[in-house]
């Protein structure tokens, strides 16, 4: 039998996952599997074609259960995900490598489990990127949420309850999905993918509110999309380190894979916007394209709360999945392309993003935005590597992260849907006010003294720190490269494509070349400087020498700003924050506990003759009826 | 057009924006004695204030950081204004479009941002804070002006957008087109640009000029420098989005002047705000006004 | 202190008259923007609303207040000087970017006025740092003041307002002075003697006595060094 390529990458996959679990204890184990994570890269890149043009790889692999055929298979959409993956795992694992290793094991941590859950997952999304029918990507989901519940719960403690939290979700999404499934078993028959095209022409309009709504709802669990989103942010920011780089970066984009796969690609656009909320005026892609307004909001306006740099990002984390899901739902070229363009961009800064906190935790200890301060003097890669990831995360340029919100802002327009592109950029502003907050807390202000003798992080951290952010620069100047794996994946899914060049966008109503808005930027930084540094030298001074308004300033006291740090904004909005889908998680929680309860004094109280008769009077009356 | 004529423009464009921002500074400050009943400051002034803070012999740095926030600061307008038509010359208008303009506009408080940051002065910090909170507060009713406006053109191309209004002469222009986003683009204008009565983030009295505060020497003079940059482009910015752009120098620079003079005028008769209050006021009435504006257009 | 004007100072002479050009150019916009940073210790502080405002109107002569000493070109002390206003005084003086004037408002200033017997006033400004020009009267008119600041700007124009540099070459005598009236361990948080170093301005005053005083008991203030160092330095026991 003849391996396909697809076959290679997923023996590699693991292959990688094995190595780990059997020789993960060594110190060198960690190389060990980062070096095969570049190997399934090559294996990955092998398939290239995919990313260029399109076609599908499928695998040796398939099989019969009951009927149903199983099969895996690799097209434009499956690789330009698995590229994201693939990569982020590489850069998190070498990351993880040496020094960070060493210090996580001094704290107690398990290393062998670490490596083997890192592998594991990625292995799993590879299996479920690679599903070619509604069974094989139901397997691949349910592998897929419980790889990630084994990295969520390997810190312990508020890990532990963060990770429960998560998998109650994803259990619950995965049952949505497979009412879904079942509803489309019992109109077509089959599971394959054309079966759900067959089953949406069949299906009545209230069945295919109800199939949008399952598959929705159970793929938007993992993307975090409101008001499935409280499980996200304090699971991935309680994850080790570079894990929450992995995390962040891909895992929850399984989710709009899925979203894309099943409702863009197999029920199409079309037949979404053709599902009308009955008395008002919105469809269902409205319906869907406010939920990812929402989801841009409300999440963002959270993380800017946040007293944690972990925290922080990882609510925003869910925030630009809002960006992803509304160019997506707005399907046109370049809000599709927009859409999935941010995937990639989202995956480059916010593992950068994750790994510089990682690398401030490594040599402060802390990640509270209260007891940092001041501390680019000391570790100026670090910051070098943030302040790139925050501008990519805020949307400006130079970075990649404005191309897609670009995008998406400019299919808003063409679209003219004024109040989802206020959204959107209320959405981008108020992630410029958060991730300010972040940069200065930990690296501008004032060092504190018990920093004062700290240094930077160590290469072994340093240097995918420092890829990541070139990767982040490069595909700001020029877009065109990944444009070209979007364009392919979005033919996949049948969605248009955008005219693109290596710059930017074509289009006849306004088009966009970063690499003339960036050399322009750079040569008017440039005029700048020589204007700056002609005027004379300048002299450095001592934190302390500062204006305080004739007070005599001194180290043991801090003259920093750090809490509350939008309070004039607080003071408006502070009482907005209300906590609504708290309060309706715990009242859900609650609701069930006391079902629960009461059914237990039931059972107690009953003897088992009344069970009996209850039982068989009412399978009598669901006979009869 | 050849590359010499390119490069000639796009090192002429941010220099004219120099020269007239000095003169609206000067304006300005005119307009401030004249309410006041001073005779306000010499012709020369603006240029007197930028070469002494230049060649001041003290200059203090408190790192690395804070100088290149100032070169941001002066850098980032002198790149916007590339993307700025003028009347005779588009420079790289058309490679941008207005979203690229709006956030190049961003860059250079953004940069100014981390510079005062690393000044490690909490006044500094508040007014930064202050400051981001007011972009917040004046952004979203220019946004939406700027969706309508974008919309009914049918382009993001600034050179195309002022082409349209000029078709057909003083009916076609954008305040006669769309006056209630016009009305909202001028609030949502005079709160960008930091003047009472939306001044929170200096508030001298209470905060020592926030960013500003450790700003000396060059420093504060590349701060002055971005001021000049700031009232022209966002002048510019709004007679091309409203009033039909420049076809001649002399035009351009009156409506300039002229809509500059509207919230100089009205800024220095009042006090100042607090946040909140601004918060309020701007997500209120010009963002009412824009929503209403843009359901005409649509 | 006289004796210290009688010091030759050596001018770095410039020859090429494009430089002269641009040297006048400089002094000329020196004298013509002034940055006040009005420290109102006294009672004279209630004559500078009128010199500011419709009356008088400092900014047509290119003067405007400000709020903090590092944008600030004069010090403008306007009263009598308790002593511990006197540490905020100079506190402040220490901060300003040179060229730095600074005017002393108020008989006050001068020779300690109506205080004079006061034992919680200093009586010299010009013991404690050196003083450009002194406005006398308690308290001096705006006219007086306007007056006072146009003299000022002459003089820098003409290239003669350098009293700043007095305070770097003769740092052991005011900082004697300084510490004879706030005790022995008096520190600012500004690095002066390094600050001589960096504009060139050592010499045989700056150092002395006082400053070794300073020296035993001084914590560092050298400015915190961008680090790129990837190894864990041990804090210092
Ligand atoms: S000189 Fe007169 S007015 Fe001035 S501070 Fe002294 S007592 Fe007050």
């Amino acid at each position: 039998m003849m391996l396909t390529l697809l076959d290679e990458l997923l023996l590699f996959s693991g292959a990688t996952l094995l190595v780990a679990l059997f020789i993960g204890r060594g110190l060198a184990a960690g190389w060990m599997v980062t070096i095969l994570y570049g190997g399934q890269l090559l294996a990955l890149l092998k398939m290239a074609v995919l990313g260029y043009g399109g076609g599908t790889i499928a695998s040796s692999l398939s099989f019969e259960i009951m009927g149903q055929e199983l099969s895996w298979r690799f097209d434009g959409l499956s690789w330009f995900f698995a590229l994201i993956t693939i990569g982020s795992a590489l850069l998190s694992s070498w990351f993880s490598c040496g020094a960070w290793e060493r210090s996580y094991i001094r704290q107690g941590g398990n290393i062998w489990l670490f490596h083997t859950a890192m592998a594991l997952n990625v292995f799993t999304m590879l299996i479920l990127l690679a599903s070619g029918d509604l069974l094989s990507l139901f397997i691949g989901w349910e592998l897929v949420s419980w790889a990630g519940f084994l990295l969520m719960v390997l810190a312990g403690g508020v890990a532990t309850s963060a990770a429960m939290r998560y998998i109650t979700y994803a259990m619950a999404g995965g049952m949505a999905i497979f009412g879904g499934l079942a509803l489309i078993y019992t109109a077509s028959g089959s599971l394959q993918l054309e079966a759900v095209t067959t089953a949406v022409e069949q299906m009545s309009g209230a069945k295919l509110w109800l199939l949008v709504i399952l598959f929705g709802g159970g793929f938007g669990v993992k993307m975090g999309l409101m008001p499935f989103h409280l499980w996200q942010a304090p699971a991935y920011a309680e994850t080790p380190g570079p894990g929450s780089a992995f995390l962040g970066a891909i895992s929850s984009r399984m989710g709009l894979f899925a979203i894309l796969l099943v409702l863009v690609k197999l029920f199409g656009i079309v037949n979404i916007e053709s599902l009308k909320l009955p008395f008002t005026p919105i469809d269902a892609r409205d319906l869907l394209a406010w939920i990812a307004v929402f989801t841009i909001i409300l999440p963002t306006f959270t993380a800017m709360k946040q007293n944690d740099a972990r925290h922080l990002l990882a609510w925003h984390g869910i925030g630009q999945g809002g960006y992803m899901l509304l160019g997506v739902v707005v399907a046109d070229a370049m809000g599709g392309a927009g859409g999935l363009l941010h995937v990639f961009n989202h995956a480059t800064y916010q593992a950068a993003l994750f790994m510089a906190v990682t690398a401030v935790i490594y040599r402060t200890g802390t990640s509270d935005l209260n007891k940092l301060g001041g501390l680019v003097v000391r570790m100026p890669l670090s910051f070098v590597v943030l302040l790139i990831g925050i501008i990519g995360l805020a949307g400006l340029p130079p970075m990649n992260g404005f191309v897609s919100k670009w995008l998406v802002y400019r299919s808003l327009l063409n679209q003219g849907m004024p109040l989802l592109f206020l959204a959107a950029v209320i959405g981008t502003l108020g992630t410029i006010l958060s991730v300010y907050k972040l940069i200065h807390n930990i690296f501008l202000g004032q060092l504190r003294v018990e920093h004062e003798h700290v240094s930077e992080a160590p290469w072994s951290m340093m240097i995918p720190m420092l890829i990541l952010s070139a990767i982040i620069f490069v595909t700001g100047l020029l877009p065109g490269i990944p444009l070209e794996w979007v364009a392919s994946a979005l033919q996949t899914v049948g969605l248009p494509v955008p005219d693109h060049t290596l710059g930017g966008i074509e289009s006849a109503s306004g088009s966009l070349d970063m690499i003339w808005v960036i050399g322009v930027l750079f040569a008017g930084f440039g005029v700048g400087a020589l204007v700056f540094y002609s005027a004379g030298r300048s002299k450095r001074v001592h934190q302390l020498d500062n204006y305080a308004g004739g007070h005599f300033l001194s180290a043991d006291v801090r003259y920093q700003y750090s809490d509350n740090f939008y309070a004039g904004l607080m003071h408006l909005i502070g009482g907005w924050y209300r906590g609504s889908f708290l309060w309706l998680e715990r009242s859900i929680r609650s609701l069930v506990e006391f079902l629960s309860l009461g059914m237990q004094g039931l059972y107690r109280r009953a003897n088992a003759e009344f069970y009996l008769l209850t039982t068989a009077l009412f399978v009598i009356a669901w006979v009869v009826i | 057009m050849s590359a010499t004529e390119l490069l000639i423009e796009l090192t002429l464009m941010p220099l004219v924006a120099f020269v007239v921002g000095m003169m609206m500074v000067l304006m300005m400050r005119r307009i401030a004695a004249k309410l006041q009943r001073r005779v306000g400051p010499p012709f020369f002034q603006p240029l007197y204030d930028i070469v002494k803070l230049h060649s001041k012999r003290t200059q203090v740095s408190h790192g690395l950081i804070h100088d290149i926030g100032i070169v941001m600061a002066m850098g980032g307008y002198i790149a916007a204004e590339t993307l700025l038509p003028v009347p005779g010359m588009n420079g790289i208008a058309e490679k941008g479009g207005i979203i690229t303009l709006l956030y190049l506009m961003m860059i250079p408080s953004l940069g100014l941002a981390l510079g005062v940051g690393q000044c490690a002065n909490p006044n500094g910090s508040i007014g930064i804070a202050r400051a981001l909170t007011a972009m917040l507060a004046y952004d979203i009713p220019l946004v939406i002006v700027v969706f309508g406006v974008a919309y009914a053109a049918g382009t993001t191309n600034l050179i195309d957008i002022i082409a349209t209004q000029q078709a057909g002469g003083f009916e076609t222009w954008g305040v006669t087109q769309m006056p209630l986003l016009a009305i909202a683009g001028l609030i949502a204008m005079h709160a960008s640009l930091g003047k009472q009565p939306f001044e929170i983030y200096i508030a001298p009295a209470e905060i020592a000029t926030g960013p500003m505060v450790e700003m000396g020497g060059k420093y504060l003079g590349g701060l002055f420098v971005m001021q000049c940059f700031q009232l022209y482009t966002t002048a510019v910015l709004y007679v091309s989005l409203f009033l039909g752009g420049g076809t001649t120098w002399f035009d351009f620079l009156l409506k300039s002047f002229l809509v500059l003079a509207i919230p100089m005028s009205i800024a220095y008769l009042f006090p100042r705000y607090r946040t909140e209050d601004l918060l309020r006021l701007m997500w209120k009435w010009p963002v009412m006004l824009g929503l209403i504006g843009i359901a005409f257009v649509i | 202190m006289s004796s210290i004007k009688q010091i030759p100072v050596v001018e770095a002479k410039r020859t090429n008259p494009l430089a002269r050009v641009f040297d006048d150019l400089v002094r000329f916009c020196r004298s013509r923007s002034l940055f006040i940073l009005h420290y109102c210790t006294g009672c004279g502080a209630i004559e500078l609303p009128p010199a500011m405002t419709s009356r008088f109107d400092m900014e047509r002569l290119g003067i405007q207040p400000m709020v903090s000493p590092r944008q600030a070109d004069i010090l403008l002390i306007t009263g009598y000087v308790s002593i511990k206003t006197l540490k905020r005084v100079i506190l402040t003086y220490e901060q300003m970017g040179s060229p730095k004037y600074v005017i002393g408002i108020c008989s006050c200033t001068v020779n300690g006025g109506m205080y004079w017997q006061s034992y919680a006033t200093a009586k010299k400004l010009d013991e404690y740092m050196p003083v450009d020009l002194y406005i006398a009267g308690c308290m001096p008119r705006p006219e007086a003041v306007i007056e006072g600041l146009q003299q000022l700007m002459d003089r820098i124009h003409a290239g003669e307002a350098n009293s700043w540099e007095d305070y770097y070459r003769n740092y052991d005598y005011y900082l004697g002075n300084q510490q004879k009236l706030f005790g022995e361990d008096w520190q600012t948080p500004t690095d002066v003697i390094s600050e001589a170093k960096h504009y060139d301005l050592l010499s045989n005053g700056t150092l002395g006595d006082h400053t070794r005083l300073l020296e035993q008991h001084q914590k560092p203030l050298e400015a915190l060094e961008m680090r790129l160092g990837h190894e864990q330095k041990e804090p210092a026991k």
